[in-house]
């Protein structure tokens, strides 16, 4: 496939309108976009299997047909590859018997090598081919025993089974996260273009042609790189199942909470998906502006960790403030949660520290800021020292109380260890009992950040929501802003009443409320997204 | 059969391989300075004129596209010869480059010239060894003897040929798949727009002829466009190379002008057709829909007239089939062929020729049954004209078009089941009543 193909224009909200007329009626589209989105925009969903909007269109699986009136008449065009153009004339399935039929039978040739085994796999129910046949298709099969089904497959991996039928590859084991089903892929080349274009490691290939294609790693290679788990994403069928996930609940049993990834300063937008309590995946959470259709796997892989190893609730009076105060913030703290840190020190005079000892890196250009410090921008928005732990262990002596939140300042640095043990009233408000909190006087268990309402501010300098995910281990916890606000005299009951609070010491966020920061964000003041 | 001028098959026996042989009958006379004075303009314009139109199978007019290759965009020109002759029945290009590989070259230059370009890719099938040979033993001839190279002929202009060899993939006849092919990609046809003649090789505009027009070139030169122009019908010049195969009594590769009866070329070309009546012709390669004797006896070989009977005039590929064959078979060896070299780039075609194939191996295997046929008319309904190449219709058209001509040879092999009319047994899903 050629390596040409160019990444498809996106309407944004500045995009020009045009007017063109679909099924014979006017109507105003963004005009620098391709039909697809196009008529998107206007509420006209078009089926399409290979077309992603973050991957270069390749226009291979032919499901977004649409007929257009060209100079030699009404011509059938894959509306994903079709520029917008003034006054163009287009018709849908709503006005064109042609369009219809071509689309079913399209999606006829779609199912002709596609197993029916959707009761075992665990993309039924958020499968594309299944949406498409749902919504467009509920034709009657047409496939007869005796034709036969020719399986893609890599020959290696063929095998004949009880019925006789040649079949093509179950669960090969492609790399170290996915397990690739070969009779369930399309071709539709999604995950070779996402490795090729976005991973920027071309190591998926399409091999053979006709209907013996398949999906396949260079000779002696595995399928391994940060951004792999990707492809279980875009992958429109359960070809690509990612092996923590695979058979662990079926998707239509999850809900889903839109939220921010607190692993890394950029804040990837995600889905928890959980069921009865518990956090079984997270998806990207698609987002034009921060991580588009992308999260690391780092960032994906972390939620498994999210319920285990947790510190318990304990007594509030077991926390107590005696001389000099010192509070060290961590990354993971929502702008809430600093709120009434800062409201803290005012109370008690404590000093704040904050920052991390991991190593910061650099952007990858895909979904990683490469800062570990995932608030670092709310910090400085809120004046808050964001890079001074050392400072702490140098002066850690003139302190009676350490109060650590939510920073595992002992696991990232050792060398802080000797310093902090000088202090004799050590706190810890953590989610985990990690080796902060193993040397601490008391270790008192708060939220997750998956578990807490909040905002917190990226590297984009774009404020972003958090939602709270009902997965807490334990009823009894509090989020962090709620401890400390305890502390400090004047209970939040609320995550905006913290935010309000967070609003006189940050003017920018004086105007905002939860509601009129979008689930996309919001770019504050000055920033450079 | 009146004698007819013969246009890039004159040298055909001559040993013209060899560049002195060639030189003396009259090869690389153009390669002069009434060429050299010519303006680009100039050259184009005398090829439109002559109403040359593409030998490859699609007829486009080469003057036309070669017009449309931009000028001045600072990137250069590349002039591909399409040489990977895969459609079957068509062997004219391997006979070309064999017997006269100078009168390529010498049209390469030519082309060169009204294209500005600097170097062309000869993309030969990788099966065609002695052509390879014939033409790597010609370019260093040439290029000893100075046609090309650097200041052909003392002028400033400059131009190299390369040949590649193709990995022998049908589809990388389709000119976009060669270009892939060539740059080292999986042979598979690109989205259009944009057309190669803009964005081809390398990105860079690309001219991608097929051979049978580039060897016309050297004789338009050296006459007169008008000329040319005269020998075949209104819309389209010259002659042409047909390859009759099949039950003629002499297959072979035949100059003839266009436009002459397709009767003429099987029984005065080809001395007649052999073993049995005629029963059908295909006129342009295997892709092409059928002929019907009646049907044969009126028409003649030019691009309107077949394309009037619903056909093509393809490459010019005539395959003369006689009645003791059933078709039938012949569109199994087509299921098979098509199917195996479909890229698997779009869905219709990748799925939907495989089934084709599957369905007439049932047919052919005796397990036929009432209602197959109308089956795979629908299929191939879903065809047209909705993926990147035509590949889909090159097997989608000899089914609809076989099975509506002779319905009597499909009648005949699922009649070989005595079951056949009952119905397929229904397969115990049915998504329709679960969900």
């Amino acid at each position: 496939m050629s390596n040409y193909y160019n990444m498809p224009k996106l309407p944004t909200e500045n995009s020009p309108k045009v007017e063109i007329f679909v099924d014979d009626k006017a109507v105003m589209v963004p005009g620098d976009t391709n039909l697809l989105e196009a008529l998107k925009a206007v509420g006209i969903e078009t089926p399409h299997v290979c077309y992603h909007p973050y991957l270069p269109v390749s226009g291979n699986c032919r499901q977004c047909l649409v007929e257009q009136e060209g100079p030699r008449g009404r011509m059938l065009v894959i509306s994903c590859y079709t520029p917008v153009a003034p006054g163009m004339k287009v018709y849908t399935p709503a006005s064109s018997a042609r369009v219809k039929n071509a689309r079913k039978a399209t999606q006829e040739f779609m199912l002709v090598n596609h197993p029916l085994d959707c009761p075992i796999c665990d993309k039924a129910g958020e499968c594309t081919l299944q949406e498409n046949y749902m919504e467009a298709g509920q034709n009657e099969g047409r496939m007869r025993p005796e034709y036969g089904k020719n399986y893609h497959g890599n020959p290696e991996h063929q095998f004949i089974d009880a019925k006789g039928q040649l079949r093509g590859g179950k669960r090969v084991d492609i790399g170290p996260r996915i397990f690739l089903d070969e009779e369930r892929c399309v071709q539709c080349d999604r995950c070779v273009r996402f490795m090729r274009s976005i991973a920027g490691d071309e190591q998926l290939q399409l091999a053979a042609r006709a209907d013996h294609t398949y999906i396949t790693t260079f000779p002696g290679e595995k399928l391994d790189h940060e951004y792999d788990l990707c492809v279980t994403d875009v992958c429109p069928t359960g070809a690509m199942t990612a092996k923590y996930f695979r058979f662990q609940k079926r998707v239509w049993l999850l809900s889903h909470t839109p939220t921010v990834s607190m692993d890394d300063s950029l804040g990837a937008n995600i889905w928890l998906d959980h069921a009865d309590g518990k956090i079984y995946r997270m998806m990207p959470r698609c987002n034009p502006e921060v991580n588009r259709s992308w999260i690391s796997n780092t960032t994906r892989l972390a939620c498994l960790e999210f319920g285990k190893n947790r510190l318990p609730a304990i007594d509030m009076s077991a926390i107590k403030l005696e001389g000099k105060v010192a509070i060290v913030a961590g990354g993971e703290c929502t702008i809430e949660d600093l709120a009434a840190i800062k409201m803290l020190a005012e109370k008690t005079g404590a000093e704040v520290f904050g920052g991390t000892f991991k190593k910061v890196g650099s952007p990858d250009g895909i979904a990683m800021s490469g800062d570990p410090m995932a608030n670092r921008a709310g910090f400085k928005l809120m004046g808050l020292a964001d890079d001074n732990l050392a400072d702490l262990a140098k002066r850690a002596s003139e302190f009676q109380t350490v109060i650590i939140v939510n920073n595992d300042v002992i696991g990232e640095g050792k060398g802080a260890a000797d310093a902090l043990k000088k202090i004799p009233n050590r706190i810890v408000l953590g989610a985990f009992d990690n080796e902060t909190a193993k040397m601490a006087t008391v270790a008192f268990g708060i939220n997750h950040w998956s578990e807490v309402q909040g905002t917190m501010v990226n590297s984009l300098n774009m404020i972003q929501k958090l939602n709270a995910a009902p997965t807490a281990p334990d009823a009894n916890l509090q989020p962090a802003y709620a401890v400390l606000s305890a502390l400090a005299g004047t209970q939040f009951t609320s995550a905006f009443e913290a935010f309000k609070k967070a609003g006189e010491y940050a003017s920018v966020l004086a105007g905002l409320s939860y509601d009129t920061i979008k689930s996309s964000g919001k770019l504050l003041e000055g920033g450079n997204a | 059969m009146a004698e007819c001028v013969k246009v890039c098959t004159e040298n055909f026996g001559k040993g013209a391989q060899d560049i002195e042989v060639y030189k003396k009958l009259g090869g690389y006379e153009n390669i002069s300075e009434r060429l050299f004075n010519m303006s680009q303009f100039e050259l184009i314009d005398y090829v439109q004129r002559s109403n040359l139109r593409g030998r490859g199978g699609a007829g486009f007019p080469t003057g036309m596209k070669w017009s449309f290759v931009p000028r001045g965009t600072g990137k250069p020109v590349y002039i591909v010869v399409n040489a990977d002759e895969g459609e079957g029945g068509t062997f004219k290009d391997h006979f070309l480059m064999l017997e006269d590989p100078h009168r390529l070259i010498e049209g390469l230059i030519i082309a060169a010239w009204a294209l500005g370009s600097r170097a062309a890719y000869i993309y030969c099938r990788g099966e065609f060894l002695p052509c390879i040979e014939s033409l790597n033993k010609a370019l260093n001839q040439a290029y000893a003897a100075g046609y090309l190279g650097e200041n052909i002929m003392g002028t400033k202009f400059c131009f190299d040929i390369f040949v590649h060899r193709g990995a022998g993939a049908y589809i990388c006849g389709e000119e976009t798949a060669l270009i892939n092919s060539l740059e080292g990609q999986k042979g598979q046809p690109r989205l259009k727009p944009p057309f190669p003649a803009v964005s081809g090789a390398w990105k860079s505009p690309t001219c991608v002829n097929n051979v049978e027009t580039i060897m016309a070139l050297p004789w338009i030169l050296k006459h007169d466009p008008s000329e040319y122009a005269k020998m075949g019908t209104p819309r389209a010049g010259g002659t042409k190379v047909f390859c009759i195969s099949g039950d003629v009594k002499n297959p072979g590769v035949y100059e003839a002008p266009l436009g002459t009866p397709m009767m003429t070329m099987i029984n005065d070309y080809a001395g007649g057709v052999v073993g049995g009546k005629l029963k059908a012709v295909l006129p342009g390669g295997s892709s092409c829909a059928p002929l019907t004797a009646e049907e044969a006896a009126v028409a003649t070989m030019d691009y309107e007239c077949l394309a009037s009977m619903k056909t093509m005039f393809g490459s010019g590929a005539m395959i003369v089939i006689n009645d003791t064959h059933n078709m039938v078979d012949l569109l199994n060896v087509l299921g098979n062929f098509y199917s195996h070299e479909s890229c698997g780039q779009c869905t219709p075609c990748r799925e939907g020729t495989g089934l084709l194939h599957r369905i007439l191996n049932q047919i052919v295997a005796g397990n036929g049954h009432d209602g197959d046929v109308e089956f795979m008319q629908s299929l191939c309904g879903g065809f047209g004209g909705v993926t990147i190449c035509p590949l889909s219709i090159s097997l989608g058209g000899p089914v609809s078009s076989y099975s509506a001509k002779f319905r009597a040879d499909f009648d005949e092999y699922i009649a070989r089941n005595p079951d056949h009319a009952k119905p397929r047994v229904q397969e115990n899903y049915r998504p329709g009543i679960f969900w």
